[in-house]
């Protein structure tokens, strides 16, 4: 069984390692620069920063369905995947959160600036922070098991108003996909950035998956050590 | 790059990349690019690492429990 997991895993992760392998080329090989408004070569980072933020998307939802399961009937594989969800979406985010700023340096001339979309994004990994330390510093127990799912069910709402928040307020973050403002210009950037959402879906995948595992297992071994400590194996455990 | 930002519509800056008022575009486009791809490559990687090295280590700790159990069960608890 042990051995079966880790051909999942390292079957996964060959698979995002040759995506960002093609992904990478492709980016710096094929998709031509873009023009200087959308910050010329700088633009590179938008194949990975977009789908980054999907991958937020994706991990935030996955720990909004775990919390709210958690919530309805707990387990600890419900509670796993929503720790895992809650700390993909904050890896994500720090990708995002840095990469774009980057990128805003070249195109906006600033690295920070407090638009409706950074200020939203922003909130969100924050809260998402706030359930990790909460998980890590506040104990294992049902309570704040609870309270971190809720937490999570209410960070995630904040996900749909990161999306619509920069065609409903404007702002200076372009609505790149659907108004073509992120300088999409040339049918190769529309590939790259097709193949930056392939990568990103195998490597959040990878990340939950994996991070639900690692949670399994600190719940296994909690057990163990208590079940332990009453046969009065406390040295052992 | 600093003048169009006065004349802008919300619904004009939400479709294209406008410059920040007061913003200045000095920086280099090779050295954002290449340290844009060393933080999320160093964050990733690190994430990635250090997940998989703690499940190795409980993973270890769950077999030396499991055995110290089984041995438990079969020759008595300790005292």
């Amino acid at each position: 069984m042990q051995s079966r997991k880790d051909l999942v895993f390292y079957g996964l992760l060959g698979l995002t390692l040759i995506a960002f392998a093609v992904l990478i080329g492709f980016v710096f090989l094929v998709a031509p620069e873009a023009q200087p408004q959308a910050g010329g070569l700088a633009q590179k980072i938008f194949y990975f920063h977009v789908p980054a933020a999907y991958a937020m998307y994706v991990s935030g939802a996955v720990c909004f369905g775990a919390s709210a399961l958690y919530l309805a009937g707990p387990s600890d594989a419900r509670d796993a995947w929503a720790k895992s969800g809650a700390e993909c979406a904050v890896a994500f985010g720090m990708l995002v959160l840095t990469s774009g700023p980057l990128w805003a340096k070249k195109a906006w001339g600033v690295y920070w600036t407090w638009d409706p979309r950074l200020t939203t994004l922003l909130l969100s990994v924050l809260i998402y922070a706030a359930v990790v330390v909460l998980r890590v510093f506040g104990g294992g127990g049902d309570a704040e098991r609870r309270f971190a799912a809720a937490l999570s069910v209410l960070g995630t709402v904040n996900l749909p108003i990161v999306h619509y928040s920069v065609k409903k307020w404007g702002g200076n973050h372009p609505t790149v996909i659907t108004q073509g403002g992120g300088g999409l210009s040339h049918p190769d950037m529309k590939t790259a950035l097709l193949l930056g959402f392939v990568a990103m879906t195998l490597l959040v995948a990878l990340l939950l998956w994996s991070r639900a595992r690692l949670a399994l297992a600190e719940s296994r071994l909690a057990a163990l050590q208590e079940q332990a400590a009453a046969e009065g194996l406390e040295e052992a455990a | 790059m600093q003048t169009s930002t006065q004349t802008a519509a919300p619904s004009d800056r939400s479709t294209a990349f406008v410059p920040v008022e007061g913003g200045q575009e000095t920086t280099s486009a090779e050295a954002l690019l290449i340290t844009a791809y060393i933080v999320m490559w160093a964050l990733l990687l690190g994430f990635l690492g250090l997940g998989y090295r703690r499940q190795s280590r409980m993973e270890t700790r769950i077999g030396e429990l499991e055995r110290a159990m089984t041995r438990g069960g079969t020759s008595g608890r300790t005292p």
